[in-house]
């Protein structure tokens, strides 16, 4: 195996494998090791690391996953159709599961339901309909199966592990503070798996950390045309601007980000600051008021409420914002001054 | 001059997301250049020691160098901490023994940072 040779993965696998022993009990720390023992073509080892993560947590869909293409590693067909198959009733429409199920189902000689899967995975995501046409799988609206077809199927799902094992590396090596091999690893993460918002969206982050703003915009702009409806992605933009001091362009994702996300409090929260920094203070009591309505215990979206009602001289509403915060807090002593000021 | 609470919050958030700290558990706010903090605040498990005592030492190194960069932010004007399992004591850090139910009803009425 290439990979047990590499130092980076040496380095990466005794850190992790140093911090499962250490903390047996994170779920995340278990799969992590696993994902690495995979890559190094430690099969049982990975597999137990796996099943405990599922342990600590049985809902961890990255697990599950991880798993179910370890199965497929170690040619446990049936295993690997189970854990797909649930969860394609979970995701009916994800594309990638589809084409899995449809490689298990070419694996266990069951052609007819390969090219049903196949035809699902183009149904649900684009992504899949241009790779199987550059690789002859996909010929005038129909599904070609021979063996060259079948090599290039599985390569797909070894494409999905490999990137992943590369996300992870880079992820390592980002908290390390080592950024610039991070955005190589994120890099062949994405090259790997064009279609995965994930990859963009770290990569986006690890520019962050540098301070590589332009790219980071970039990244995250890319995850945007990938799926317009990620609303982390147009926060993600927001900040970054506003880190920039482009406060413009950070109201103008926040907004965005608040559409395609109404139900998230603090997105409200930060689209409130953003107003009440340009004095729309009307505009911002109601963002405050909408992550209230969502959280009534966040106590900042209720200390800047009182506090621009201060400001517009409303005493009565504001005294009313700071003596429910006494009633969660009693011991805030700053907000108690700030109500006996105003008393 | 404008104090900019987006641009400060945006920073704040860079500032923990660079750090080794677990903010998972912590909420912050800015109002007109005012740092409010709240939560529980953990080191992220990748940075842990595994003796106690050398525990508690990061932790409060930690602490000081959070709170310093904090300050140093163009527009700060002051810094709350309001954490449920650290207080700031004649300008010494102190653990606080919370208890179970706290900590799970902290847990319940967290927003996401």
């Amino acid at each position: 195996m290439k990979k047990r040779q590499n130092p980076t993965y040496k380095w990466v696998l005794s850190e992790i494998g140093r911090e499962a022993q250490v903390h047996p009990h994170y779920a995340d720390l278990q799969n992590h090791f696993a994902l690495l023992l995979m890559a190094g073509g430690e099969m049982e080892k990975a597999e137990s690391h796996f099943l405990e993560a599922l342990h600590l947590n049985p809902k961890y869909r990255e697990a599950i996953l991880n798993l179910g293409f370890l199965y497929i590693e170690m040619r446990r067909w049936k295993e690997a159709e189970e854990i797909f198959l649930s969860e394609v009733k979970r995701h009916p429409k994800d594309g990638f599961l589809h084409h899995v199920l449809g490689i298990l189902s070419l694996q266990t000689g069951k052609k007819k339901e390969a090219i049903a899967r196949i035809h699902q995975a183009i149904q649900h995501h684009s992504y899949y309909r241009d790779y199987y046409q550059k690789k002859g799988i996909w010929q005038r609206g129909v599904v070609v199966l021979d063996q060259k077809a079948e090599r290039a199927l599985k390569k797909i799902h070894l494409n999905h592990h490999d990137a992943q094992f590369h996300n992870f590396i880079g992820l390592c090596l980002a908290k390390k503070g080592r950024s610039r091999q991070a955005v190589k690893e994120l890099r062949k993460a994405a090259r790997l798996k064009p279609d995965e918002i994930i990859f963009h969206a770290n990569l986006g982050t690890v520019y962050y950390y540098q301070g590589a703003y332009s790219r980071a915009v970039r990244e995250y702009q890319k995850t945007l045309e990938m799926d317009p409806t990620y609303g982390m992605g147009y926060a993600n933009l927001s900040y970054v601007f506003g880190l920039m001091s482009r406060t413009q362009e950070a109201l103008h994702y926040m907004k965005k980000a608040v559409q395609v996300n109404p139900r998230y409090a603090d997105l409200h929260y930060n689209l409130a600051l953003l107003y009440s920094d340009r004095r729309r203070y009307v505009e911002a009591a109601s963002e405050l008021k909408k992550a209230l309505r969502i959280n009534p215990s966040y106590l900042f979206a209720r200390i800047n409420l009182g506090v621009l009602y201060e400001d517009q001289r409303k005493w009565k509403e504001a005294k009313r914002e700071y003596r429910r915060i006494l009633q969660i807090t009693p011991d805030d002593e700053h907000i108690r001054r700030r109500l006996e000021r105003i008393s | 001059m404008l104090r900019e609470d987006f641009i400060i919050q945006s920073n704040l958030r860079k500032i923990l997301i660079r750090s080794n700290i677990n903010y998972s558990r912590m909420d912050f706010g800015t109002v007109k250049g005012m740092v409010y903090l709240r939560g529980i605040f953990q080191v992220s498990h990748h940075h842990r020691e595994r003796e106690e005592g050398k525990e508690k030492e990061f932790v409060i190194r930690t602490l000081h160098s959070f709170e310093k960069k904090i300050k140093s932010l163009p527009g700060v004007t002051d810094v709350i901490f309001q954490f449920l399992n650290w207080r700031k004591e004649k300008g010494q850090w102190v653990p606080v023994e919370i208890e179970k139910r706290e900590e799970e009803d902290e847990k319940k009425t967290e927003s996401n940072v």
